[in-house]
């Protein structure tokens, strides 16, 4: 009976670092390195702040997890829980909401017709998916494969086509796409350390994504309203 | 109770985090060592370094004005020391000044830093040296606004005899 006891209470404990240490922390440095690019000259650091495209799509991106089930909202702020654990909770969700918008800062191009056509498809796609069925581990799946392609388009196709290091046949291809679209096709051009960040960035957020799916909302109030009752 | 602490320490910490992100993105530093720099602004332990100020000092002095400048803008990197900004926009009035003309885009330059000179003084900005003629940041800000002004009296032929400052 103790063994269950203090296995429950280790549970709690652990998911309580998850939740109310681990996952801001996580989504904070998302949001940080998410707008981080690194200049071909000098290596010097840009900050790109969130663009009001981005701020959308994380809106659509929280709405796709409250109704796949990966955030229970109801569990996470509710009337029943203590004001510190609705306050912590509300945190975690305006951290997740800000890295998500930062998340998809990472994959977008920076300008030009490339920008819009990519938050176009990411409009769309998270568009189509509030009207389908989802269960969390499917939405998980499906944004690995969503963040996945934008990043092996932007970091790796698009990189390569416009990169002043590569071969004769790269930069003209680059030249002639962005000759013919008149510079609407235009692509900014950054270290390959950018890429390297964002790579990290992506991998970062999944692996919050992941945590949440794990330390699951409803068990982590549950416990906490059994921990604050064996407390009293 | 465990719990409780977890969740007062997790939100101090991630607030502090939050806090010190909204900064970066504020202060966009360009490198880590920017980073460094900022952060001492921000916490107050910012000096500026006194070696290369002097060094720019006597250059200013032998009228090696660009020199100077260079040497005082690597000795104020994060351009918050309001007395070498007020060095630097001289460095700019004495290079633009000119008996027949004014450059205006030294002069230009020159009220950007005593503005920003003014901007990062807590108190009316006076430099005490012997060697300048104008001590203050308000009669430096007033002397590089009248170069860049336009008006009748600049096709006085007697406009050669004045003295720079």
């Amino acid at each position: 009976m103790s063994e269950e006891l203090a296995s429950t209470n280790n549970r709690s404990k652990n998911q309580a670092l998850v939740t109310y240490v681990a996952l801001p922390f996580i989504f904070l440095t998302v949001a940080l390195l998410g707008g981080l690019r690194v200049s071909t000259e000098g290596h010097a650091f840009i900050f790109l702040p969130p663009s009001l495209i981005t701020l959308v799509l994380a809106v659509l991106l929280v709405l796709l997890f409250v109704r796949g089930g990966l955030i229970e909202i109801r569990s996470l702020i509710s009337g029943a829980n203590p004001p510190l654990t609705n306050v912590t909770h509300s945190w975690m969700l305006l951290t997740l909401f800000f890295s998500s918008a930062q998340a998809f800062n990472s994959v977008l191009p920076e300008r030009g017709l490339l920008h819009w056509l990519f938050s176009f498809f990411f409009l769309w796609t998270l568009w189509n998916n509030q009207f389908s069925s989802f269960n969390a581990r499917r939405l998980l799946r499906s944004l690995m494969v969503l963040f996945g392609t934008a990043f092996v388009l932007k970091h790796m196709l698009l990189a390569s086509l416009y990169s002043a290091d590569g071969g004769w046949l790269k930069r003209v291809t680059g030249a002639l796409v962005s000759g013919v679209t008149l510079g609407a096709l235009d692509a900014e051009q950054f270290a390959p350390a950018t890429g390297y960040i964002s790579f990290f960035t992506l991998g970062l957020y999944l692996v919050g994504l992941i945590l949440i799916s794990f330390s699951h909302p409803q068990t982590t109030s549950s416990d906490l309203a059994l921990m604050s009752s064996r407390e009293e | 109770m465990q719990n409780r602490f977890i969740q007062i320490i997790g939100l101090a910490l991630s607030a502090v985090y939050a806090t010190a992100i909204i900064w970066i993105y504020a202060t966009e530093p360009r490198s880590f060592k920017e980073v460094a720099t900022g952060a001492q602004v921000a916490v107050g332990t910012y000096q500026v370094d006194q070696e290369k100020f002097n060094a720019a000092l006597t250059l200013f002095r032998r009228d090696q004005f660009r020199a100077a400048r260079d040497e005082w803008q690597r000795a104020d990197s994060a351009q918050s020391d309001p007395r070498t900004q007020f060095y630097i926009a001289y460095s700019y009035y004495r290079e633009g000044w000119g008996r027949v003309y004014y450059d205006q885009d030294l002069f230009k330059q020159g009220i950007e830093a005593v503005n920003r000179a003014i901007a990062l003084s807590p108190t009316p900005l006076a430099v005490d040296d012997e060697n300048l003629q104008m001590h203050t940041a308000a009669e430096l800000k007033a002397e590089l606004e009248q170069g860049t002004e336009r008006s009748w009296g600049d096709v006085n032929p007697l406009k050669i005899l004045r003295t720079r400052k």
